[in-house]
């Protein structure tokens, strides 16, 4: 670990301002659904990114594949710029698994050629392919026979397995993965997790995984990014986030995981109402108006950039 | 009811396919082959009429079932080369706007917009007219002029695929943007593409009808159904089976590619949104 | 008596598959009956054949369905239209499914209140934003103006839980109304929907696939697989004593911050729901089962402990083989 570490991901400044018109006549409107993120994933760990809905997730995963350029800072996957990368290296390099099992599938395509696509492109012959898929089929827990069918054919849980034995297919180094056990049934969320965290061993990927629930990424992850409006407001260690939540959103997330325990009733939401708008962030600390604890201070001045941005961080005050 | 109306319009289209492709096999007499001695002899049915001639003759004498045959094939050639012309130009048009979006979708959209400013009518007629009437020359003005159809609804279609994750999940694969759109997006788009098949083809036939009714479509002695109506219409009072049978000829033909196409939008639409 | 809602030995087929297969529910007043189990295990069709929203071709039939007291299984069309929306409501997955797009959240409020109530439009429209205010929509009287795509998600969850109550329902089914949410827009709406339960003493049954939920707000729970209740009790109880395997594996599936050392595997269930047909017997589960014998093959006893809580496996309250 000492010197040599190596990372894989590299974002320093990076923003995606999205431009949205109201009406015919209204002027455009800036949704900040990045601002300004800077952080490193060192190969071979995960990172997961949790958040609520609108907060940025899944914009950043597609700045990470590259399906959307960047407005502004710079991003190196694997020490290089996608955009000038050949697209079989890209591929190569890093995979997308999507949240709806619905339509990450062709609906016209049977699942072994959806599967054998990415490898494919990289121009492998047929027999080979059909050899890898009955493979990965193997690797994420489907029959064989599975291949001859077409999507509508398979329930959500198998249809997510079947989008991960597409990204693995090329033995990516890094996997990312949004909301992927967002749509599914609990019991088969518990099945897709330790399914991914065995793949994670086997294949030594470097995975972000976002989800909006913070107990589904503790198996997973070795750090946890906590996003809000746009940005990391607490992003430390696995176990310290767990142990010790400093971001009041942070203990909020946390308290809203409902564990199966009777008698505990309902969490009381320390959160204020309300849903956060990226076309209109503001002033101060950005969640100040939902924050139990907010001062004077958080209304006026942001709070100072680190892991936790909070002005209140250190003290832990109100924990 | 539906599989009913569907079966029937499939049966009416498959059998002029088969009129049109088994012409020369099929036709009783030649149809260029005249008999001044027989002119206007009534259909079978009629007082006067024979087994000689099932449909009677013409003015000229010709057998009228022989040109009807024919003239089916000039109905399916025109219909399906103005379709392939129309709905290669308007799928690519529309496709590549819906896919690329922003400039590209900018002059898609002004292309299709100068398309629809045009009397379509008034303009193959014109064009015929000076370039000099011919099959060809009806194909491919008819072809040309017919494809915006195509481009609005690969466009429209296009862009709601294009979001889906499987088109991102493709893009991740390393896949090029040609093989995205034609493994990924037409396949996806394709049961909408041939609904617009069919309503085109139907109305490229009565186009051209209409274009040789008025002496501007397929030359003579070509049997055009158009061209026969307008050269029956002087006897439409005396003898009104000379325009009833190619009339009510293109009426079902028209009928059934409608038939077949409401049947396929439904019938496809239903299996894609399972 | 206190029931609200009896159901006994509801059957429910669409052709060749038995979607539900005799189940018996009971939900009282003022009491939350949580419906949990995977999907595709006839939690949906069993609510909606309550409300008599089965789609024509579904087969349906029920020893007993009553409401109030008063049996509803041969209740016209008629007269069904009249209880549903008024006496019982019912509110979906996804809202949108729910609330028409062409028309404003008043209109389709109002329209509720005139129908069943005959109310005046000046009094409905005071009835709805005190209702909308009640489920804590801000700006009520603005809302009513708006169309249901200018709402967030959070914001259209309140809209369509305060239609539903508009009318003071005794019965109030709510279809996995959270799980298209996050995490803390959940907890949001459940408490929301705990007050308001209690304000009215309304009866709720609520379906869901999540135990963590069901634990937070059920009072009592019914745990469904492959259209049969399979273990059904307090919540306490069920959670305290899990006796039915697939319970068991429900309760190791949900994720729990703490529990589980990092790198741990969280419990789950291998392998899918089956889709069961006619000439099914033994017991549904035995193919995930990590306990199940050759003998699971053979019709399935119910076991019935103390205060209502009752299972159907052939390992019985002890563990042990209870011979069928
Ligand atoms: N193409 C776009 N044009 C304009 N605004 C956009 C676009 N894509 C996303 N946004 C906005 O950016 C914000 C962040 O969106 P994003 O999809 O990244 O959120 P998310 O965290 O993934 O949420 P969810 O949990 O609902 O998936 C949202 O407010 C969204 O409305
Ligand atoms: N209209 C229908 N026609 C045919 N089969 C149906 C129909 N509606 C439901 N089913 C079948 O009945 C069974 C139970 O469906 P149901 O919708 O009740 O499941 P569920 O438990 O609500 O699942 P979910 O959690 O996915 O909502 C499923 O196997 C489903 O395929
Ligand atoms: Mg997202
Ligand atoms: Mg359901």
């Amino acid at each position: 670990m000492v010197g040599g570490m190596n990372h894989v991901i590299e974002a320093i400044g990076l923003s995606q301002v999205f431009r949205q018109r109201q009406g015919l006549f209204a002027s455009a409107r800036q949704v900040m659904a990045v601002d300004d993120l800077s952080f490193r994933v060192a190969e071979g760990s995960a990172l997961g990114i949790v958040g609520e809905s609108g907060c940025g997730k899944s914009t950043l995963a597609r700045m990470l594949l590259g399906l959307l350029p960047a407005s502004a800072g710079t991003l190196r996957i694997g020490g290089a710029d996608l955009r000038g990368m050949d697209r079989r290296a890209r591929a190569r390099l890093i995979q997308p698994v999507f949240q709806d099992p619905m339509s990450s599938l062709n609906p016209r395509r049977r699942i072994g050629a959806t599967i054998a696509l990415p490898l494919r492109v990289q121009g492998t012959g047929r027999a080979e392919c059909r050899r890898a898929v009955a493979r990965m089929l193997e690797e994420v827990g489907l029959a064989p026979e599975i291949a001859a069918r077409f999507p509508n054919q398979l329930s959500g849980g198998q249809r997510q397995r079947v989008a991960i034995a597409r990204a693995l297919i090329v033995n990516p180094r890094i996997l990312i993965c949004d909301e992927p056990t967002s749509a599914l049934d609990v019991s088969v969320q518990a099945q897709i997790l330790n399914l991914l965290m065995d793949l994670r061993a086997r294949f030594k990927l470097t995975l972000v995984f976002i989800s909006h629930n913070l107990a589904v990424v503790e198996h997973i992850a070795d750090e946890v990014a906590v996003m809000y409006l746009g940005r990391f407001v607490e992003h430390s260690a696995n176990a310290e986030i767990f142990a010790a939540p400093r971001h009041p959103y942070t203990r909020a997330l946390l308290a809203s995981v409902l564990t199966p325990e009777p008698g505990l009733g309902l969490p009381e939401m320390p959160l204020g109402e309300g849903s956060p708008d990226p076309t209109n962030i503001p002033p101060g600390c950005r969640f100040h108006p939902r924050c139990p604890l907010a001062t004077e201070l958080c209304r006026n001045q942001a709070p100072p950039r680190g892991a936790v941005e909070c002005h209140f961080a250190a003290s832990g005050a109100g924990a | 009811m539906r599989r009913a109306a569907l079966s029937l319009g499939a049966a009416i289209v498959a059998f002029a396919a088969i009129l049109a492709i088994f012409a020369p096999l099929l036709m009783p007499h030649d149809p260029f082959a005249q008999d001044l001695t027989h002119r206007y002899t009534p259909p079978f049915w009629l007082p006067g009429g024979s087994s000689a001639h099932w449909l009677g003759t013409d003015g000229l004498g010709r057998d009228y079932l022989s040109r009807l045959i024919l003239g089916a094939r000039i109905s399916m050639l025109i219909g399906v080369s103005t379709v392939i012309l129309s709905g290669i130009i308007g799928t690519t048009l529309g496709v590549l706007g819906g896919y690329f979006g922003g400039r590209t979708d900018a002059v898609v959209m002004f292309i299709i917009s100068c398309r629809l400013a045009i009397p379509v009518i008034l303009v193959a007629l014109t064009t015929v007219f000076m370039v000099g009437s011919g099959l060809w020359v009806v194909v491919l003005t008819i072809g040309l002029l017919l494809w915006e159809r195509f481009a609005i609804v690969a466009r429209a279609a296009t862009r709601q695929v294009s979001g889906l994750d499987y088109i991102a999940a493709a893009w991740a694969a390393g896949c090029s943007r040609t093989r995205v759109i034609l493994g990924e997006i037409l396949p996806n788009i394709a049961h909408h593409l041939l609904v617009i098949a069919t309503i085109d083809m139907a109305i490229a036939i009565l186009l051209e009808a209409a274009l040789s009714f008025l002496g501007l479509g397929v030359p003579p002695p070509l049997p055009s159904w158009g061209l026969m109506i307008s050269e029956g219409k002087d006897y439409m009072f005396f003898k009104p089976w000379v325009i009833e049978i190619p009339g009510i000829a293109l009426l079902i033909l028209v009928l059934g590619i409608n038939l077949l196409g409401d049947g396929l939008r439904d019938r496809l639409g239903a299996r894609t949104e399972q | 008596m206190n029931a609200v809602l009896e159901i006994e030995d509801l059957r429910i087929g669409f052709g060749p598959l038995e979607a539900v297969r005799g189940i018996d529910l009971v939900v009282e007043r003022g009491q939350t009956h949580c419906l949990v189990g995977e999907s595709g295990c006839g939690k949906s069709v069993s609510a909606l054949s309550v409300l008599r929203l089965l789609p024509k071709r579904a087969r349906f039939s029920a020893a007993r369905l009553a409401f109030e007291g008063n049996d509803i299984a041969g209740l016209g069309e008629r007269g069904m239209a009249r209880l549903r929306g008024d006496r019982m409501a019912m509110i979906f997955q996804e809202p949108m499914t729910s609330l028409n797009p062409a028309y404003t959240i008043g209109s389709q409020m109002i329209e509720v209140l005139r129908r069943h109530r005959g109310a005046s439009r000046a009094a409905a429209v005071d009835r709805c934003i005190a209702m909308l205010e009640r489920v804590g929509v801000t700006a009520p009287a603005m809302r009513l103006g708006q169309f249901p795509h200018q709402l967030s998600g959070g914001l259209r969850q309140r809209v369509m839980i305060a239609t539903a109550l508009l009318c003071e329902p005794a019965l109030l089914i709510a279809d996995e109304p959270t799980t298209a949410l996050d995490v803390t827009v959940q907890a949001q709406f459940l408490r929301l929907l705990a007050d308001i339960q209690r304000q009215m003493g309304l009866a709720v049954l609520l379906i869901t696939h999540d135990l963590g939920v069901v634990a937070r707000v059920a009072d009592r729970v019914s745990v469904m697989y492959a259209g049969r209740i399979v273990e059904h009790g307090a919540t306490g109880a069920v959670f305290a004593a899990p006796r039915h395997p697939y319970t068991r594996g429900l309760l190791a599936s949900i994720p729990v911050p703490g529990k589980i050392p990092p790198g741990g595997r969280l419990g789950s269930i291998p392998g899918i729901v089956p889709r069961i047909g006619a000439g099914f017997a033994g017991c549904a589960f035995r193919a995930r089962c990590a306990v199940a014998m050759p003998a699971c093959a053979a019709p399935v006893p119910e076991h019935r402990l103390a205060d209502g809580h009752r299972f159907a496996c052939h390992l019985g309250p002890d563990g042990a083989w209870s011979g069928a």
